[in-house]
């Protein structure tokens, strides 16, 4: 008993000299972690909460009793919502194809293919959303086209919510499909091979070999897909309709042309703490990772 | 005019825009001798100061260095305003010398305070020659102007047709459904001022009825929501039923990809898109005759601390001069700050037929959110489309 503790003695003393060390390592991104975004958010839950009365500060739930009952802001609400799923589900239904294409094919088109899919990521947001009025918006790109062949016009997505959500699941694109990929790279040629060799069908082979091994990349995509829509702008903006308005315009409009920074705040924390929800998930499929690899 | 979308992502915090937008100036200004003039305006203005105004300034004044600063919009000049009116407590250089596009009552307590330089009384040469109609206080001078008015695709409309009263304007759009679109008020002052148009539309055509001072919650309610009413019928005649576009450029596009025939404009906005080739040539203008659509002017202020506070008067001075107004008219397609009668007696001729009368203006300040924030609840989400 007392020799097994004395072996095990110096095994323990290196990880805690190593816990110092790595300690002080993540001492910095903690620490701006800390300042430039824990202490912000906890400075916008407090200005939110406590209202300055004639006696002092006092609690209060005002602007959040007000944006649950404001029909108009739980629309833009539903909104961002509605919009981040269907994103969510469109950016899913197109990039794992092209993923699973670049992980099995092994031709030179792979290259060009993963290249256009790349390709968005180096294209600012404003430029893109100009991109897209002049293609599908009104009398453009492709409604000369079409006009060319004598076909009647498309009906154009611009300032309808159907914009954005073209938009975004383009702008997205690129990283959906270098996550998917990575995951897919966790899927061994072995196991596909031994399933091939048994008959296995492509759809069997996807949903029998290959989902159950990248359950947690999708896990991943979903949570950075959705962390991103629910807080883009630019597109929203430019390429959405009046109203209902997604939350990102929404609290830009409250803030700088409302001038009521305390309702912005308020909007501000609502979104991040559905996006912390999302946030949390990825954090939990990161640490079952762990566990699992360990 | 616009507000700009210049971030990807809104802040998590709201306070961090104005934080950051506070102290990137600090850290790349050091107290040179400058004069730093911040704008708020477009880039077609920032691009006026530093093609035209400063190498001019620099021709007559070759010893006094001038940056123009791009502060995005208004809410970046209200923080450089706010920076400058806690200078003036502390006693500390502001940084800034000169405001263009901003007005005295955009800084809570800067009035108060004595932040701004009485123009009346600093008695800079050129402030008897500015605009009456256009003064609005002692502290800002309006050195440009632009009003908002219609254009037109000339070929699909007939010139002689084109609406010149609120109610030809009314009954074209109900006879041409999707052919008329104007953009949200708070994201550019074309639709803005068209959506202040019905307003006064709805409150007997008195632009005096609306004033700062004359802002109240229970006279904006009342005020406005006839206004509300009179948009609403017209909306399902607009472009898709009651779409609104983003911005002031974003209308001028539709019209130049003919997909709607008609939108309100800035006048120095179309005057410039049509000279560019944005527009073709057919495109018309017409103002409404029983009451203009708002205009405004832009205003320049100078903080009474700043470094270079003499500097700061002599450049705003020049910009009154007939040197600069002249070429507000020719290169930027505005209007005069200061009055016809002290501009080039070619150039009022050959404008003639575009010098307004007056030019209608509205209130900012209180009415601002009024209007812009009253418009997306009651008419953005529209009565059909829910």
């Amino acid at each position: 008993m007392s020799d097994a503790a004395i072996a095990v003695r110096p095994v323990r003393a290196a990880p805690r000299g190593g816990g110092l060390t790595g300690l002080l390592l993540v001492f910095l991104p903690v620490g701006l972690l800390a300042w430039l975004i824990l202490y912000p958010i906890l400075r916008a839950v407090i200005r939110t909460l406590v209202v300055q009365t004639g006696t002092g500060p006092a609690l209060s739930l005002e602007t959040y009793r007000f944006f649950f009952t404001d029909g108009y802001s739980l629309a833009n609400l539903w909104l961002t919502l509605w919009v981040t799923a269907l994103c969510a589900v469109l950016l899913l239904a197109v990039c794992l194809p092209i993923a699973l294409y670049l992980r099995f094919a092994k031709s030179r088109i792979a290259a060009l293919v993963q290249g256009l899919a790349l390709f968005p990521m180096f294209v600012p947001s404003v430029i893109l959303a100009y991109a897209l009025i002049r293609t599908l918006g009104p009398n453009g790109a492709v409604d000369l086209v079409l006009n060319a062949a004598g076909l009647p016009k498309i009906a154009s997505p611009y300032l309808t919510p159907a914009g954005p959500v073209i938009g975004l699941v383009w702008d997205n694109i690129p990283l959906t499909v270098l996550m998917l990929v990575a995951g897919l790279g966790n899927v061994s040629d072995n196991a596909v091979e031994a399933a091939r060799d048994a008959g296995a069908r492509p759809f069997a082979l996807l949903r029998h070999i290959i989902l159950p091994q990248i359950g947690n990349a999708l896990l991943v995509v979903l949570s950075f897909t959705v962390l991103s829509i629910f807080s883009a702008f630019t597109l929203p903006y430019v390429l959405g309709p009046a109203s209902p308005e997604m939350m990102g315009p929404f609290m830009q409009r409250t803030f700088t042309d409302v001038q009521d920074p305390r309702m912005a705040i308020t909007q501000a924390v609502i979104t991040f703490a559905i996006c912390a929800g999302f946030g949390a998930f990825y954090v939990r499929s990161i640490a079952r990772n762990r566990e699992a690899s360990r | 005019m616009t507000a700009h979308p210049t971030r990807r992502r809104f802040l998590q915090a709201g306070g961090a825009t104005a934080a950051a937008a506070a102290l990137m100036p600090r850290l790349a200004l050091a107290d040179d001798g400058t004069v730093n003039v911040y704008t708020g305006s477009d880039s077609n203005i920032s691009d006026f100061w530093t093609n035209v105004i400063l190498p001019g300034f620099r021709a007559q004044n070759g010893s006094v260095n001038v940056r123009v600063v791009d502060a995005g919009d208004s809410a970046g000049l209200r923080a450089i305003a706010d920076r400058a009116l806690a200078a003036l407590g502390t006693g500390k250089d502001p940084q800034v010398e000169l405001f263009e596009a901003f007005t005295p009552d955009q800084t809570a307590g800067g009035v108060e305070a004595g932040l701004w330089v009485d123009f009346a009384e600093a008695g800079i040469d050129g402030w008897d020659r500015v605009n009456p109609e256009a003064k609005q206080t002692d502290l800002d001078l309006p050195y440009r102007g632009s009003q908002v008015l219609l254009a037109y695709d000339a070929t699909r409309i007939d010139p002689a047709e084109a609406p010149r009263s609120w109610e030809a304007l009314t009954a074209w759009i109900a006879a041409n459904p999707g052919q008329f679109i104007y953009n949200r008020p708070d994201k550019g002052g074309s639709g803005g001022n068209f959506v202040r148009r019905a307003i006064h539309e709805a409150n007997g055509r008195d632009p005096k009825a609306f004033t700062i001072a004359s802002y109240s919650e229970a006279f904006a309610a009342e005020a406005l929501a006839p206004a509300w009413d009179i948009l609403n019928a017209m909306a399902p005649d607009l472009y898709e039923g009651g779409a609104y576009t983003s911005g002031n450029t974003q209308s001028i596009q539709l019209l130049a990809q003919g997909v709607v025939s008609m939108t309100p404009v800035w006048s120095d906005q179309v005057l410039q898109a049509v000279s560019m080739g944005v527009l073709p040539e057919t495109t018309g203008l017409v103002q409404l005759q029983d009451l203009a659509l708002c205009g405004g002017f832009s205003r320049m202020m100078v903080p009474v601390n700043a470094a270079e506070k003499a500097a700061a008067l002599e450049l705003a001075s020049y910009v009154l001069s007939a040197e600069v107004q002249s070429k507000i008219i020719t290169g930027l397609g505005g209007f005069p700050g200061v009055s016809w009668d002290h501009v080039d007696p070619a150039l009022r001729e050959a404008y003639a037929d575009v010098i307004p009368a007056t030019i209608p203006t509205f209130p900012s300040g209180p009415w601002d959110a009024a209007v812009n924030d009253g418009w997306y609840r009651n008419v953005a989400p529209g009565i059909s489309r829910g």
